[in-house]
């Protein structure tokens, strides 16, 4: 057990690593980046991981140990910041909103999303090194072809079923019609219960007449 | 005779002269100097690089940082470290065996490390370095081959830098002694056939096994840094204590 955070950081950091060796715009980000070193602290769960910078990509390691001082840059966030800003959210707001609390450069922090989150990986390169140059290229092609034609089906059906919504929802009633008719039904839901009362006094005097008769 | 001669210590389970050790620990690394890396893989199923992660991770080792790393072998070590302690810093890779410094040089060199690391041929009972001088010092999978122990852990304990930590990676004994006898089964059946098929060379993986049982156990190497000098000793057992690294600081 006292291995296995060693064994996930250690999984991650080739992952990353490997990611980051596709990448053809990575060495010049890294280049900006070597020598920087992240401390990156959650709150809930209790985490700290320390992200250091080299030429060739970057080690991670705990942070628990770890001053300040020996931190570029230091950032403390929770899941739900850290998740925003994955997913984009301006530093600036986060910071002003009091999510995010970032002490020393934050360059180093911006550079990192930058690196993490634009990657743009060589997947045509990296088979060209196992399959030869002209099998991954068809390969490459194909699989482009396939996500070419994934990505026009998915704006036709779209544009097929938005269609469909508008021409049906043409014969719908709107909202004035369907007031009016709400009101004729209620006025011929009233109609219809003094017709039955009516009804009902008809039948009462019918009945008294029938019974005077008689007697 | 001379007294020295008469001086014995264990080889594996041989006793040999007492200068005629490190000269037979070194034939047993030309020999598998070559095959090392993959060997290590094959023998701890690619467990070694996590316990020199650990390693790694417990120096805390930082930018502008001087660092030893001892017994270096084919610098998986001084890779990591060369990253760390970054254009400031310095690492020397030194190990007594000039062909495992061939092949951690070569290696190193193929992996774009260059000018903050240094190789040196040194016998850990006597560092070539001034006192004081390193921030950390490791000693991975080495000290079991040093002739002298307690020489060496002193001879560390002298170039550490006040406040300065001495980590010492090695083989230990395993406390579940179901594991002890599985191991020791792997060890002296299985490895030296491993050794053979691959390093051509089973005696050397003998020696190995032997020489594993012959290290102290994880008390008395406590002991036998405390006596060298180093404060707050401390050790983690790894993979059911068929590892342990040990940490000291120089106070």
């Amino acid at each position: 057990m006292l291995l296995t955070p060693t064994l996930l950081l250690a999984g991650c950091e080739r992952t990353l690593n490997a990611l980051l060796a596709r990448d053809p715009a990575a060495p010049n980000r890294l280049a900006a980046l070597s020598g920087s070193r992240l401390l990156i602290r959650f709150e809930q769960p209790h985490l700290a991981l320390l992200l250091a910078y080299h030429a060739a990509g970057v080690d991670l390691l705990p942070g628990d140990e770890v001053d300040e001082s020996e931190a570029d840059a230091v950032v403390e966030l929770t899941p739900e910041t850290f998740s925003e800003w994955l997913g984009g959210a301006s530093l600036e707001r986060l910071m002003f909103e009091g999510k995010l609390a970032v002490r020393g450069r934050i360059g180093v922090l911006e550079a990192t999303r930058e690196l993490f989150f634009d990657l743009d990986l060589d997947w045509e390169g990296e088979l060209a090194t196992w399959l030869g140059a002209t099998p991954a290229h068809s390969l490459a092609q194909g699989m482009r072809r396939l996500g070419r034609f994934g990505l026009r089906a998915k704006e036709e059906l779209f544009q097929d079923v938005s269609e469909y919504v508008f021409e049906e929802a043409k014969l719908l009633p709107g909202r004035a019609q369907r007031e009016v008719l709400r009101d004729a039904l209620t006025e011929l839901d009233e109609a219809t219960d003094r017709l039955e009362a009516r009804f009902h006094r008809l039948e009462r005097r019918l009945k008294a007449l029938a019974t005077e008769r008689a007697s | 005779m001379s007294p020295t001669e008469k001086r014995t210590t264990h080889f594996g389970y041989q006793e040999v002269p007492l200068d005629e050790k490190a000269s037979r620990v070194a034939d047993v690394f030309h020999s598998v100097a070559a095959r090392y890396d993959v060997m290590n893989d094959l023998m701890s199923f690619g467990i070694h690089r996590v316990w020199k992660r650990l390693t790694i991770e417990r120096a805390g080792v930082r930018p502008g940082h001087r660092v030893l790393d001892i017994a270096g072998g084919t610098g998986d070590l001084t890779l990591k470290f060369s990253r760390l302690v970054g254009p400031r810093g310095k690492v020397v890779l030194a190990d007594i065996n000039a062909s495992m410094l061939n092949v951690g040089r070569d290696k190193l060199i193929d992996n774009g490390v260059g000018g903050n690391v240094e190789y040196v041929q040194a016998n850990a009972e006597c560092l070539p370095f001034p006192d004081n001088h390193f921030d950390c010092i490791t000693i991975a999978f080495g000290l079991r081959n040093v002739t002298d122990k307690d020489a060496a852990l002193r001879s560390m304990a002298r170039v550490l830098k006040p406040g300065g930590r001495l980590l010492v990676l090695e083989f230990s004994k395993p406390d579940n002694p179901l594991l002890t006898k599985a191991y020791d089964e792997y060890s002296f059946r299985f490895l030296p056939r491993i050794g053979e098929l691959v390093a051509k060379d089973g005696e050397s993986y003998r020696y190995l096994a032997e020489s594993i049982r012959m290290h102290p156990d994880q008390e008395t190497l406590k002991a036998m840094m405390e006596a060298a000098g180093l404060e707050r000793v401390e050790y983690t057992n790894l993979t059911g204590g068929i590892v342990a690294l040990h940490r000291g600081i120089k106070l």
